[in-house]
């Protein structure tokens, strides 16, 4: 391999790809010998999310980092993968090729790559190393695993192979293996702990992939294992084409050019999303240019004008032609249940908040913000809170302070949610750790390094409302704390403390034990409730139950509410107390009459969730007198989750009227936003069928 | 003049307080204790007893919180432990009492301050005092030396005589918790007052420096705030030997605080400040005047000490118009001194020179 290695370097082109690498290791992500390893790990990492994701096969990867020469910087990373493999004679294009065609017209949420992929590392290890990158793959269709020495020749764009073969893959227990692919490269970089670290980075992506078991042995042989904790795939995305919002002219110009549509109207119906039949005419009539034009003869001003009558600088009617915003199904947010589940498995916590908005539009492109708060447990309370941030579902872990998503973070006062902040402006201390994660098919960056997000208004604003309701739901659930604490002394003081009064008072004066309802109802004078949320290991349902005492002299009547994931599939059952539904996910049951003294349980089963799933319900009551345990109905919290109900159902007809083609109707109206804290069911995605799209995917639908 | 209790009057005084609870409940109402208000607010001059007592705020402690129930609950408990102590002829220190909570199961105090308020309470409400409940104090008593004569009941139950100046070694004659009658009688003396010293160091510098005998005093080491049987004795020396008591103190507002205690009646023995007040006690320094006519070493104030001189404005005990001046005076400079500042001058200052000076003002010396 040395002998590689001197051929290569005396290679004109080797000083060519040296050269590359070096005006562009920022961008690729080897500025640093600690940053180098983090960015090998995350290609070989995210290729192998990506690739079981695809095939939907639940991900489990192993990496192990071990030191070959401590002192020359020397490391070796192994990465393997149980995805659904790659055919042998694919195995030199996907970790060869340095640059790829990108399909520019289509565009979705991707986890993109940093810099040119797994191929810039395998480039990176030769120049530093001379050595090749060993691959292994097996597919399960075949008995035996390929494997190969892969380098590069930058002179014809391909990959070098070496030492080809075919073998039998078992796997630790000597079993063999089914399917899969392991990367070995042998690299100059150092391994490092902290919070910029492989540790981390895979910590992170563990949070945002709930449903991967990552396995991590680092230098010193210890294993850091993050388990799956759901058997949920992510929802597959569906590709979009782009919106005219949102285009460029090279592009624009790019579409034109390799364009084979028959005349200008098929192009516009055929390559954009949000574009109607009414907005084609209208768009050929701003732009001054007739529809049937062939597609050769559109060029130099035309499509200057076709761009500004996209941009609305150019008038129809007097007015800037009306677009269909771009249908939001491209987009896979990690969804609030996940997201809790993933913070709460990897941070040891007292409470989580998980908040998906609705899907919103920035400039043609489509984008969600979705927020987790984690609070208490063994975090630090003195020290400022941990920032995680995702674009589509990377971690971000470099240049924190000029990101947009801490920007939101920090325009939130916290003190008013129980959280320390000096002034009530940057990032507030105490025991949590915030998630800020953007979806979007175009995530824009403040550099090439891709490490911070580019300052966007709208993006900015979700990120600051989905902050604003986390801090309101973090002061709701210490307040509610505050109140069952309350509530428990209550209960002791009438169920220990008062009885071993009156006896022991009773002995000392040799006279009778008094009877204590009464002073129990003086002491008390009120309604209680409550509620117990647990997991059945027997039955695996949630079961819940509502006990509600009245400890007044009067009888009372209350309508009593409970919440319950409905969005994410649950089901009732075993609810022998009746009642009805009374919106979506939250079910009422009427007391007509509780009288003074008595003990009501309304008990019930939740079906459809996994352990973990549901673990506090939230009750809710109508009713002149207060209840302690539960919270008053507001009905303004119903009206929000009937208006969301109506939303979802628009929203599913909106995607099928954004089909090019149909008649369009008028714009539809600013989606609300769709904001839960973690006692609120979610909105389970939609999941549309699409085949895996093919060959290797460009950074975020961009071009390298 | 001893207002010692029997077991009997005891009981029936305790009785009362469990009877209140008792007599709620079956009312169907939340069970109660009453007391004074044990704050400033409601302390005022009694001027037949020429002392400070406890107003007619009451506030009642009721079962309707967790805090107040418990220690209702744990009253019972030292209710039905006194009795059981006065049945079997025993008594016990309040940290005895402490650790014995531990088996109170939901009575148990929560820390050994809980154990002495309580205690003091019962006091209050049954107007009884803790050697008729037959606890004893922890508290260390004070020291003297001077040429007075007592007499002290022993373990044994022996009368000792004890001249507190032949009899004793350097540190002086210890004063028992129990300083009443039945412990303790007054015999002779030939000094002209009392001093009571609030520091170890000041006490045995006087005593090193032959003070006692030099001006035919009587010392009392007060160990920083006195306890009872301090306050109890002095006072009964002051009234059964009609002799004059001055203190000397550092200069600061906690050495006004121990001087009000020992004065006027301290507020959380309110109930019985008339037998441990000695209305007649007289500051002799260290003054906020001293200070400056001294130039004496001083420290700032610290923002502790600043809050307590404020508090100590409002204070009614204070409210003659010259603990005011001294008060606003110490405000004013931001200074305090302790005692020993006064070796700036050498050993002997203080006993040539300061006392002398003092006195002399008093006509004492």
């Amino acid at each position: 391999m040395t002998g590689i290695a001197q051929k290569l370097a005396s290679n004109q082109k080797q000083v060519a790809i040296s050269e590359f690498f070096e005006k562009n290791k920022h961008f690729l992500g080897f500025d640093s010998l600690a940053r180098s390893l983090i960015t090998a790990v995350k290609e070989a990492v995210d290729n192998a999310l990506d690739a079981c994701e695809e095939a939907r096969i639940l991900p489990t990867i192993r990496i192990r980092i071990t030191k070959v020469d401590a002192q020359k910087d020397i490391i070796r990373m192994v990465v393997e993968d149980n995805g659904p493999g790659i055919p042998q004679k694919s195995i030199e294009k996907v970790f060869g090729q340095l640059l790829f065609g990108s399909r520019f017209h289509a565009i979705r949420q991707s986890r993109g790559q940093q810099g040119i992929g797994i191929t810039g590392v395998v480039m990176y290890c030769q120049l530093t190393t001379g050595r090749t990158t060993h691959v292994r793959s097996k597919i399960a269709t075949e008995p035996t695993a390929a494997f190969v020495d892969i380098g590069l020749d930058t002179r014809k764009n391909k990959a070098t192979k070496a030492n080809a073969g075919r073998e039998i893959w078992y796997n630790e227990d000597g079993s063999g293996k089914e399917h899969g692919t392991e990367v070995t490269a042998e690299m100059k970089a150092k391994y490092q702990k902290g919070r910029q670290s492989v540790w981390q980075y895979l910590r992170m992506t563990s949070i945002v992939n709930p449903h991967a078991e990552i396995i991590f042995i680092d230098p010193d042989g210890e294993k850091h294992h993050w388990t799956r904790v759901t058997e949920r795939l992510p929802t597959k995305v569906e590709s979009i084409k782009p919106h005219p919002h949102g285009i460029e002219l090279g592009q624009l110009q790019r579409m034109i050019t390799e364009s084979n549509d028959l005349n200008l109207n098929h192009f516009l119906l055929n390559n954009f999303s949000g574009v109607t039949n009414r907005a084609r005419k209208e768009l050929c009539e701003a732009a001054d240019i007739a529809g049937t034009r062939k597609m050769k003869t559109v060029k130099g001003d035309d499509i200057r004008h076709l761009l500004e009558a996209f941009q609305g600088e150019r008038l129809c009617n007097g007015s800037p032609v009306k677009l269909l915003k771009p249908p939001t199904n491209c987009l896979s947010p990690i969804e609030e249940l996940l997201i809790k589940k993933g913070l709460s498995k990897t941070i040891d916590s007292r409470f989580v908040s998980t908040l998906t908005r609705v899907p919103s539009v920035t400039q043609g492109n489509p984008f969600q913000i979705e927020v987790g708060l984690i609070f208490g447990g063994a975090m630090a309370a003195d020290k400022p809170v941990e920032i995680l941030r995702f674009a589509n579902r990377v971690p971000l872990m470099y240049q924190q302070g000029g990101c947009l998503l801490t920007k939101a973070i920090e325009s939130v006062d916290w003190r008013q949610y129980g959280l320390d902040q000096a002034g009530g402006r940057g990032v507030p201390k105490g025991p949590a750790a915030v998630l800020v994660h953007l979806a979007s098919t175009n995530v824009q960056f403040t550099s090439e390094a891709k490490e911070a997000l580019a300052d966007n208004a709208e993006v900015m604003e979700e990120g600051r409302k989905a902050m604003l309701e986390m801090g309101r739901g973090l002061r709701k659930h210490l307040e509610k704390k505050k109140k069952m604490a309350k509530t428990k002394e209550k209960f002791e003081l009438i169920n220990d403390i008062l009885p071993a009064i009156a006896k022991k008072s009773a002995e000392i004066l040799e006279r009778p034990v008094p009877e204590l309802s009464g002073s129990i109802t003086k002491i008390m004078s009120a309604v209680i409730s409550e509620t117990t949320t647990e997991w059945n290991k027997q039955t695996k349902q949630t079961d819940v139950e509502i006990i509600l005492f009245n400890y007044t002299t009067r009888v009372r009547a209350y309508t009593i509410l409970a919440t319950w994931p409905e969005k994410s599939g649950a089901k009732i059952e075993n609810n022998e107390t009746g009642g009805r539904k009374e919106a979506l996910g939250v079910w009422a049951w009427k007391l007509e009459s509780l009288q003074p003294g008595e003990k009501k349980i309304i008990a019930y089963s939740l079906t459809g969730l996994e352990r973990g799933d549901w673990t506090e319900t939230e009750v809710l009551f109508r009713g002149s007198q207060d209840v302690i345990g539960a919270t008053k109905m507001d009905e303004k919290f119903l009206q929000e989750i009937r208006r969301q109900e109506q939303i979802m159902e628009e929203s599913d007809v909106d995607s099928q009227e954004a089909e090019p083609g149909s008649e369009a109707v008028d714009e539809p109206e600013t989606v609300p936003e769709k904001n839960e804290i973690s006692e609120v069911p979610t909105e389970e995605g939609v999941e549309p069928a699409v085949a895996p799209p093919e060959g290797q995917r460009t950074l975020f639908g961009g071009e390298v | 003049m001893s207002r010692t209790r029997t077991a009997e009057e005891t009981k029936t005084a305790m009785h009362k307080v469990v009877a209140e609870m008792y007599d709620r409940i079956v009312k169907g109402e939340p069970p109660t204790m009453t007391l004074p208000v044990r704050t400033k607010t409601n302390i005022g001059f009694d001027k037949k007893l020429g002392v400070y007592k406890y107003g007619k705020k009451q506030s009642v402690r009721d079962a309707t919180s967790l805090g107040s129930a418990k220690q209702l609950l744990r009253t019972l408990h030292v209710v039905e432990f006194i009795e059981e102590m006065l049945d079997a002829g025993k008594s016990s220190t309040l940290r005895e009492m402490y650790y014995i909570s531990e088996g109170w199961g939901m009575g148990k105090f929560g820390s050994q301050n809980d154990s002495n308020n309580l205690a003091e309470d019962l006091e209050i409400v049954t107007k009884c005092l803790r050697e008729d409940f037959k606890l004893r104090p922890e508290e260390d008593g004070a020291r003297m030396i001077g040429n007075l004569t007592l007499r002290e009941r022993n373990r044994r139950g022996e009368w000792m005589r004890i001249n507190a100046r032949d009899d004793v070694g350097d540190s002086g004659y210890g004063v028992p918790y129990n300083v009443e009658l039945e412990k303790i009688e007054l015999l002779e003396h030939d000094i002209d007052f009392i001093m009571a010293i609030e520091t170890g160091g000041m006490f045995d510098r006087l005593i090193e420096n032959g003070f006692d005998e030099q001006y035919r005093c009587g010392l009392l080491h007060l160990k920083g705030q006195p306890a009872r049987s301090t306050r109890r004795i002095m006072k009964r020396m002051s009234e059964e030997w009609d002799l004059p008591v001055v203190v000397f103190l550092d200069g600061d507002p906690w050495s006004f605080r121990i001087f009000a205690s020992i004065a006027y009646g301290a507020i959380k023995t309110a109930h019985i400040s008339e037998y441990l007040a000695t209305p007649s006690a007289t500051y002799l320094g260290i003054t906020a005047d001293d200070i400056v006519a001294y130039e004496l070493p001083s420290d700032d104030l610290s923002k502790k000490d600043i809050e307590a001189l404020n508090a100590e404005l409002t204070d009614p005990r204070f409210a003659d118009s010259w603990w005011q001046e001294q008060i606003n005076m110490m405000l004013e400079l931001g200074k305090k001194a302790e005692q020993q500042s006064l070796a700036k001058y050498g050993l002997d200052f203080v006993t040539e020179t300061y006392l002398p000076e003092k006195l002399a003002e008093l006509g004492l010396a």
